[in-house]
Order: structure tokens, then sequence, then C-alpha cells
């Protein structure tokens, strides 16, 4: 900014001063008018003011005064010339003027008639004998003269009646015949003289035509390498020579601003000669019929032989033992070159090239092989194609650190529950015990001993009722543990204690119910369900009367049990079950029932009583299933390392497989208010994922996974047995191998 | 920039050098400057024995260089810094340790007794010499929080929260050393997690699972109050569960979301409550109405409230501590965080006579000593406990207690905090 005002204000100085210099010049202008109107009577007096006017200017063209001689008279032309000049730079130039200078020229004239200056002017020698110029001489061949002279008269050509015999005895006896020529311009023959004969001599021979003159006069060196004293002229150095040169500038300025304008091309790489020099055998291919095709591919080419190939190569390039060795070991596939690069001292002693068929076969088969279509490729950044994700810092609340341990159990911890009022953890573990944890505290405030492994426990979601499912051998235990407030306790034993009316159904025999007495009654267990079968898992109904029980027996059709607590019924839903069950789930709002079994999950409408709905997994064997608390979504870990999310809406095949876990995924949940689910693996990890689902059918569930868990110590390759959410806040409970429970928040 | 031009003032008549500018380095530490004061003090009197000295610059604590810590707070070094100091409260020093027979899960300590609730289903009453006085035993189940109501004399009051959604009002009787059960409070239908008694001593508020808090009065009488019973209830189990008379509450404040973790009172007319629903309520008692709510991000494990600097402290499970100023109307105003523990925040207490010192205890087994003008780092660890800690408290003389899962309590005591109490 301050530079262009800076700018603008010389700009308006030099302004002003043109406007000085022009009011200036009017000024004179004026004045000279004046002065030409008496310009008779005072001439001399104008001649001085111009010579004034000269001197005032000198600084301007100090350089033109140098370059004048010394003499006196060349002053005056000097003078002269810087009148000239003044008057050229008058811009309008009057009559009078031209006067001016006319008289002055005159003046000149006279001085150069005094001179003669052309006294020695050898310039145009012009033959004057003849005047009709230097013209073809064959023009006047018919006619009887030759030309005109000076004064206008006919030169007549010279008679000739020569004949060929003439002319021969005139060379045989003339002895002047070989100096005589004919001058064409008057047609005359000249005998020359012997100056004459003796210049043409000299000028045949290349030397000067003045025979006086000496062409090895010795030389007076006036600038030598020398260096001498004394400078050979006094002059101070030019201006020039230090100051760098404004005219140069501009130009080069001018250059650059027309090549930054693209005006002007640089000069091209002198290098980029090689369509001059080599022979491209490819050049013309594209041009052909075959290229305008749009699926062409042209053929392979030969790659151009290198410096290995050559008949004597550097060096550098010839095997050394070692690389021989490596050569000859190798396949010959995975050779680098199909041969040993060999030096001869001449291109004679190169032997026959032992490959020839060799190569050529190879040649005609990539040829052959070569691919004929060409694979469509998109260009896509790889960046582009990952979807954008928001951060896991706003996904926030989510379980984040290791904030407690529940330790107690002495063998590995299979499964936990969660109470529906958050304030209790019930775990059941491989030592035969169940143990209900205050989570807040992380103390174990009771433990229940039944007897054998316990596979699954599952607290009763009802809120109204305090039961506990436990799966164990054969077995699925009911069990009270008090943790309630009394009212609860007591309806929770209502319902357990339910009139029994023994209608024997068709579950009749399968299972048996039995109330349990003395120490197990104390220690809290209420009902004991026998099954015929090992009890791998058991889930409740949200309503939390229906309770059902997967014994897993491959291609059975006794696999599940639902069984009502309250009526004391069992019953086999399924006439027939596809492959082995691995979990089953009561949808949360509607009368479906979820079974997955090794490859796919399952879905019965209970009160139609038929199958709604068959997901296909794919994966080898699934492992765990989880029912989102909407009820639209499932999600399932499988031991082949995936977690396959299914949106019931969209389709069958899962909406989205998460592969993160390193081994076998043991065990997946949702939490029931917070958009969050996690899944636990072998590998020790519990993957915290954020699946936010909407209520717009159009959009798909956002899944973010947020959160790697560690903690759990991996015994006997197992990792995290069983993963569970806290029902209100976002913390997750983990059980593990090492017998360890841990809360994460 | 090597000197610097400071002047030292102090609250503390004991340690009063002249009010005139000195010139120190710039690179000096606390260290140095404690020196500099010793020295001066030595020079006007001879008999003047080396005091360690902690300093404020505007009202933070010194704890690096004198010249980064004015750059990080954007203090100008051309001027004259006023520099106060105090004298430096010296490590507290556990003195007794007091073993129970089961993880503490409360304590409450008056100058001469301490009262611990235990998860062995009892309450302990010891001498602030780590004596055991006494045993409260009565509850059927753990024993969650316990709390002094009022001494007269010899007898006391004092009551007990359980897990078996009921609390106890005891009579003990120092001399006799004779604990009776007065009244036994029934209403709740969670786990009674915290009880505070209002600073009369005529009424207590307790605080649930159920996410209720019940006012009851405090005041011993000789008649139950009428229980309404469900009628299909069996009397007779009743009966033989009673301990005390039965009492009812006198007020319920029903609002959380959640069950409640902690409660106290800030006057005689206001409680404070905090919950795991993620939210400080205020409640005017006369009235039973919530006023204010203070919005957190995660679950309150416990709060506390010092009349002194009028800020409320609260632990969470995010590990953090939160100073709130409880009179922000609805806001959620954190006024200061303080960020050192690696476990939840179990327990916080501010001092009682200092306004800006409180003790904070966690479940990474560390009891915290913090000042909130140093608000980087705490200003000392204590780290007696083997286990989590569950509780802690301070008295108003002075003396810190800290309980926890490795069933000891101990107690420390700091000399400067004694001097405090004293000046």
């Amino acid at each position: 900014m301050e530079e262009s005002s800076k700018r603008s204000e010389q700009r308006k100085e030099m302004e002003k001063e043109r406007k000085k210099g022009e009011k200036k010049r009017r000024k004179e202008e004026e004045e000279e008018e004046e002065e030409i109107l008496i310009f008779n009577h005072k001439s001399a007096e104008k001649e001085k003011e111009d010579e004034d006017l000269s001197d005032s200017e000198d600084s301007v063209f100090s350089g033109l005064e140098d370059s004048g001689s010394d003499s006196e008279d060349d002053d005056d032309d000097d003078e002269d010339l810087k009148v000239d000049q003044n008057l050229s730079q008058q811009e309008e130039e009057e009559e009078e003027e031209e006067d001016v200078q006319s008289s002055l020229k005159k003046k000149d004239e006279e001085e150069e008639v005094k001179r003669d200056e052309y006294e020695h002017d050898s310039s145009d020698e012009e033959d004057i004998r003849n005047t009709v110029g230097n013209i073809p001489m064959e023009w006047y061949k018919d006619f009887p003269h030759i030309g005109y002279d000076l004064d206008g008269k006919k030169i007549y050509k010279p008679i000739r009646n020569k004949d060929e015999l003439d002319d021969f005895l005139d060379k045989m006896e003339n002895p002047d015949y070989w100096r005589t020529v004919q001058d064409k311009q008057t047609g005359s023959d000249v005998v020359l003289s012997d100056e004459q004969v003796e210049l043409v001599k000299r000028l045949q021979r290349g030397q000067f035509g003045d025979v006086n003159f000496n062409e090895y006069q010795p030389q007076v060196e006036f600038f030598t390498q020398e260096v001498m004293l004394h400078p050979v002229t006094n002059r101070p150095a030019d201006k020039r020579s230090f100051i760098p040169s404004l005219l140069e500038k501009d130009k080069v300025s001018k250059l650059v601003h027309a090549i930054k304008m693209g005006w002007i091309k640089p000069r091209r790489d002198s290098r980029d000669d090689s369509r001059g020099r080599y022979y491209d055998l490819w050049a013309s291919e594209d041009t052909s019929n075959l290229a305008r095709h749009r699926m062409h591919l042209p053929a392979p080419k030969i790659p151009l032989p290198g410096h290995h190939e050559s008949y004597n190569p550097p060096p550098e390039y010839l095997f050394t033992d070692e690389e021989r060795a490596l050569w000859e070991q190798q396949d010959p596939v995975d050779r680098k070159f199909p041969f040993v690069p060999r030096s001869f001292s001449s291109l004679r002693l190169v032997p026959a090239f032992p490959r020839f068929i060799h190569e050529r076969f190879e040649r005609c088969l990539d040829l052959y092989l070569c691919p004929r279509q060409r694979k469509m490729r998109v260009n896509v950044n790889p960046e582009d194609l990952i979807p954008k994700l928001p951060k896991p810092k706003d996904l926030q609340p989510f379980p984040t650190t290791q904030s407690l341990v529940y330790r107690g159990h002495s063998g590995l911890v299979r499964s936990i529950s969660v109470s529906p009022s958050g304030q209790w953890l019930a775990s059941g573990s491989d030592d035969g015990s169940v143990r209900f944890w205050e989570i807040c505290s992380s103390r174990c405030l009771k433990t229940v001993q039944v007897g054998g492994a316990v596979k699954s426990v599952a607290w009763n979601p009802n809120p109204s009722v305090c039961l506990l499912a436990v799966a164990l051998d054969s077995a699925v235990l009911i069990l009270s543990p008090a943790l309630a407030d009394r009212q609860v306790v007591l309806s929770s034993d209502r319902l357990l204690s339910a009139p029994q009316e023994a209608e024997p159904i068709e579950g009749d025999g399968l299972v048996n119910w039995s109330d349990t007495e003395g120490e197990e009654l104390n220690q809290g267990i209420r009902l004991k369900i026998q099954h015929p079968k090992a009890v791998q898992q058991v889930a409740w109904h949200t309503k939390g009367d229906y309770l059902a029980s997967v014994m897993p027996d491959h291609s059975s059709h006794l696999q599940v049990l639902i069984h009502q607590v309250s009526r004391r019924r069992s019953q086999n839903p399924f006439r027939k079950n596809k492959g082995l069950v691995q979990s089953v789930s009561f949808h949360p709002i509607r009368p479906y029932f979820f079974v997955a079994t090794q490859r796919s999950v399952r879905i019965y409408n209970l009160v139609k009583q038929d199958l709604t709905k068959k997901l296909h997994a794919n994966s080898k064997w699934i492992s765990s299933m989880a029912v989102h608390p909407g009820g639209d979504h499932v999600i399932c870990g499988s031991y082949d390392c995936k977690l396959s999310w299914f949106d019931l809406d969209l389709s069958t095949k899962p909406y989205r497989m998460l592969r993160h876990h390193r081994k076998a995924v043991r065990s997946v949940a949702y939490h029931r208010l917070y958009p969050l689910f996690a899944s636990a693996a072998d590998d020790g990890s519990i993957i915290v994922c954020h699946g936010t689902v909407y209520n717009d059918l159009l959009q798909n569930p956002l899944i973010v996974p947020v959160k790697v868990l560690r903690g759990h110590v991996i015994t006997h390759e197992l990792g995290v047995l069983d993963v569970t959410f806290h029902p209100t806040q976002p913390w997750i409970f983990s059980s593990g191998a090492d017998a360890t429970i841990r809360l994460f928040t | 920039m090597s000197q610097l031009q400071a002047r030292f003032f102090t609250e503390n008549k004991k340690y009063v050098v002249d009010d005139v500018p000195f010139s120190i380095p710039a690179a000096s530490e606390v260290q140095d400057l404690s020196n500099v004061i010793n020295k001066l003090l030595e020079a006007k009197n001879a008999s003047h024995t080396t005091v360690e000295f902690d300093f404020l610059v505007r009202g933070l604590f010194l704890r690096t260089q004198l010249s980064s810590h004015m750059e990080t707070e954007g203090i100008s070094t051309e001027d004259v810094v006023e520099i106060e100091y105090v004298e430096r409260l010296t490590a507290p020093e556990p003195e007794e340790c007091m073993m129970h027979d089961d993880w503490i899960s409360s304590v409450a300590a008056d100058s001469e007794w301490i009262l611990t609730g235990s998860y062995d289903k009892t309450a302990r009453i010891w001498s602030v010499e780590g004596k055991a006085v006494m045993t409260v035993a009565g509850h059927s189940d753990v024993v969650k929080d316990v709390a002094w109501v009022k001494r007269d004399g010899l007898t006391s009051l004092l009551l007990t929260a359980s897990l078996d959604q009921t609390l106890l009002l005891w009579e003990w009787n120092s001399e006799r050393n004779k604990v009776k059960a007065r009244h036994c409070c029934r209403g709740h239908t969670g786990s009674v997690d915290t009880v505070a008694t209002d600073p009369t001593g005529s009424k207590f508020c307790s605080g649930s699972w159920d996410k209720m808090l019940k006012i009851w009065s405090a005041v011993p009488t000789d008649e139950a109050d009428e229980v309404e019973e469900p009628g299909d209830r069996p009397r007779k189990k009743q009966k033989t569960q009673q301990l005390g008379l039965t009492r009812t509450p006198l007020m319920t404040l029903s609002g959380h979301n959640e069950a409640v973790s902690s409660v106290l009172w800030c006057d005689s007319e206001e409680v404070c409550s905090a919950s795991w629903d993620h939210t400080i309520r205020m409640w005017d008692v006369e009235t039973g109405e919530m006023k204010t709510t203070l919005t957190g991000s995660k679950v309150f494990n416990c709060i506390s409230y010092s009349p002194l600097c009028r800020r409320l402290a609260s632990g969470s499970t995010d590990r953090h501590i939160r100073l709130w100023d409880p009179r922000t109307k609805d806001g959620s105003l954190v006024l200061l965080s303080l960020t050192s523990h690696t476990g939840w925040v179990t327990a916080v207490k501010w001092a009682p006579s200092h306004e800006h010192q409180l003790v904070s205890g966690s479940l990474d087994n560390l009891v915290k000593l913090w000042d909130t003008r140093s608000c980087k780092a705490p200003l000392y660890d204590l780290a007696a406990h083997e286990d989590k800690v569950f509780c802690v408290d301070w008295t108003e003389s002075g003396l810190m207690l800290s309980g926890g899962a490795d069933n000891k309590l101990y107690t420390y005591r700091s000399s400067a905090c004694q001097m405090d109490v004293g000046a």
C-alpha cells in the first residue's frame, strides 16, 4: 500500500514536472513566434540562442561530444549536428524555422565546395565512353553501333571481318595475340601493356594489385596483451560500464513478462532430439486402424536390451562367482535374466545365439497369451471409500476405563447378569457357585453353591420380582436371592409358589419341576427344573414369566424348551430343529422368538406358530446373539471372529460385518438405553461399538467402533466369556476365564 | 531476565516481613523463596526457627519456577509481583490404624469419638486414640452409612443406615457404654446408602437406592409411628424383626431418576443430594420442593459442602473431583476440576476449618489432600490403604480419617492443620 501510494506520488510529481516542462516549452514557443516575426533582423541572435539551447542540453547528450574528433573543423560540424538535433527535437516546425535550416545548410555546402570532397572518390568508376550502362551487349548485336558516347553520337562497331582462319593465323603469327582482349564497351581490341599484364598476373596469384604494397610490413600493435604502464587513452570509464543498463533491464523484464504470460516459450530442451536420431518401432501404432477400436490392446513390447545383453558389457554387469552360483541355483523362472552376461573382445568372436529358438518361442507365447481385454479400472482415492464416521469422542458416553474388579470366583466365570435395578450383579462360574455382587463396591454379598459348573445365569427382567435363572448340567434352577425390597421378594416367592394345577400337557415327561428343600432352600434356590439333557443357556421373556432353555444336541427335536414359571408348565415349541441350536432370545416387544443355530438365525412368530424370517449369518458357527431393545436389529457373534449386525427391516443378510476381533467372539450384548453394543472375544478384548438406530426406515443404522477394552488375562486360551451392560449407566461388565469380573466405565 | 521484583506479604502476624520490594532470581523455586523469608525473619528476630513456607501468586500455589509459573498464568514480569506466603502444611502423618473385621463403608467422627459402619453389619465406636469402645450390632445387612446426631453430655444419639432398607437411631451412653436402639426407621424400599443429620440435630435425611430422599425426625420418643401394613402380610413375621420403635418419615422427596448416593444439609432448611442419574439436586425441606438441579455427565458418588467457601465438591465415577457453586440456578457450572485420581472418587470431604482444603478417597487406594489454590496436583497423596477407599472424614480438630476395603481405618494429622485450627 505504502509503496503504491509513494509511486502514485512520484507519478504525480512527474506529471507536474511534465506539465511545467510543457508550459515552459509553450512559453518558449510563444517567444519564438514573437521572435520569428522579427527574425530577419535578428537571425544572428536566434543562432546564438539556439546555441545556448544546445549548451543547456549538453548534459543530456554529453556522449556525443566525446565521439567527435579533435580538429577545429569537425568541431564546427558537431555544432551543426547538435543544432540539427535540437531542431529536430522541436515538435512543431514552423515554415520560418525551415528557412533557418536551409540557410544553415547553404552555409554548410559552401564549406564543402571549398574542400572538394570528391577528389579521391573512386567508388563509382563508371565507364563513360559508352553511356548504355551495364547491359548485355548482345542487345546491340543486330545494330551497326554498340552504344552512344557522351555527346549522344553512336559508337560504331569496328569492322570485323575476321573469320576462323584469320583468327587462327593471327594467333599463330601475332606475338601480342595473347595479350589482346576485346573491350566489350567499345568492341575494339586492346593490347594490354606490360604493367597491365603484370597486374593481371598478380591478381591471378592472389597478390595485392599494388606492387609497392608490402603485405608483410611489421605490425604496430595499438592494443596489446601486455600490461602497459600508461593507459592507451585517458578517457574516463563509461558510465554504462558500471551502471546497469536500463534499456537492457527493460528488455529483459519484457521478455520475462512475456514468458510468464506464455506469449513466448522458452527454448526447448535441446536433449530432446531423440525423434530425429532413433526410429521408434511402435510410434505409428496408435494411429493405426486398431487403435480406434475402443477396447484395443496393443501387443506387448519386447523390453529394450540393456548393458547385460551387450557383447562386451562393463565389468560391473558381468556376474561374480557368487552371482553366477546363485543364478545356477535359482529356478529358471525366478532368474532375473535367462542368460549369463558374457564379454567378448570383439563382435567377431561372439558365437551363435543358442537360445534363439527359445526366445522366439517365448515371444510368440507372450503375444499369444497377452490379455485381450482391457480391465476397466476406476481410479478411486482409497480415502473416499472409507465412510465418514463420526469421531468416537463425539459419541460419548461409552465405557473407557476399567473401574472395578470383582474377585472371588475360583473357576472361569461363564456367565454374568445384572439385576434390572442395576444394583446387583450375578455371576455363574465353573467352581460351582453363583455369586451376587454389589456393583458399586465390588463386594460379594452372597454366594450360592449350586454344585455344578454354571453355564448360564439370567436375571428376571421384571422389576417387580427378584429371581435368577441358573443353568447347570441338566437342570435349570430358579433362585430368589432376596436382595430387593421385601415386597418384591414376597411377590417373587408368590410367583413361584403358584397353585400347582397338575395338568400334564405335551411337555410332560420331558422335564421335571420340583421344589427344593433344606439346605438348598435356605440358600435361596426355590425351583429346580430337571431337563433330559445338558442345558447351555437360559433366557427370560421381558415380562418375566416365560423362560427358554437351550439344550444343544445335533439334529435333535428337543433342543429348545419354553417354561412358564407361574404355572410350572414346559413345552417344546418346535417339532423339528435344523442344526445345532446355539442361543435363543425373546423379542423384547412382540411375540417373536429368535433361535440361532450354527449358520443362521430363525425368527418364529409365537402366536401364529410359524417361521417369519431366516437370517443368514455368513459365518461358520454362531456363538452368541443379542436382540436390540427396539427388536428390529440383531447382532450375532461367531467363532470365526466376526460380528454381524442384522437389520430385520432391511434384509436377511447381515447389514454390517465387523471383523475386529482376532479370536472367536464369545459374547455380544446390547445396551438397554444407550446406543451401544459390545462383543467379547477369546483374545481378551471387548470391543464397544456405537450403534445408533433410527426410526426412519430409510436411514441405515450408524455403527462406529469406539473403544477396545482390555483387562482380562487369557487363561487356557480363553479370554472374555461373557459381557453385559449395566441397565441404566453406560457401563459394561465382562467375565473372563481368569475368574474375575470387571467393570468398565 | 534473571531478576524479578517481588513483594512478600502474609496474613500471619507471626511471620510478617517488611513491605518492601525485593529483587529475587526469576528461576527461584519454593525452597529458595522459603529460604529468603527465613533469612529475613532471622534478621528481624534472632530467635526465629526455620519454618517452611508455601507461596501464592495471585491465589495460586507456586509449584514450579517462579518465572514459568508467571508465564503460564500470564502475569507480567515487569511489575512488582505480589507474593503471599503461608506456612506450609506439613505432610499428614498416619496416627492410628484401627482394624475392623470387614470392609469399612462409612466413617463419622467428632472431636472425641469415631463412628464407623462396616460390611459386617455392625457399626463401631472408637475413641480418637484408636481404642475400640463399642460395637453396635442390630442390622440384618451391611451398614452403608453412619452419622452422629447429637451429644448431650454422656448420652449421644447416632444413626446407622443399612442395606436392609432401614435406619436405626441409637442412643449411646458413653459412661455406662450401653447402646440402645431407639427407633427403627422404615419406609425405604431399597438399600439406604446415605444419611445426614441437619445442623440442629432435630432432623435427618436419608437417601436410598429406591431413588427417594426421606426426612425423619431425630428426636427419640417413646411411641411408635403407625405403619400402614398391607393386609395380607402375616403380622407375626414383622414382630420378630422389630428392633426399636418403628418410625416413619416426615417427608419424602422424590425427583431423582436413579439411586441417591449422597445427601447432606447445606443449612437447616436445605438438603442437597447427589445421585446416579448424573444430577445434584437442592431441596427445600420446608416445602419439600426441589430448588435447583446441577447436571453433570457422570454418576456422582459423593458430595461435600463447605460453609466456609460455599462450594460443593463432588466425586464421580470419571475420576474427577468437581467444585460447584450451589447457588447458580439450574446451571451446571463447574468451577474447578481436580484431577489426579485414577479410579472412581468415592469420598470427598471439605476441611471444616479451612476454606481451601479438602480430602478425597478413591478406588485407586489413595487418599489425597487437596488445596483449591493448587488445582493441578494435590498437596499430598496419602497412600496408606492397600485396597479401595470408601470413606473419608475430617474433624473440627484437624483429624483426617479414611477407611476402605482393606478393613483398616487410618487417622492422619497434620501439624500445620492443627495450628490453623488454633489460629
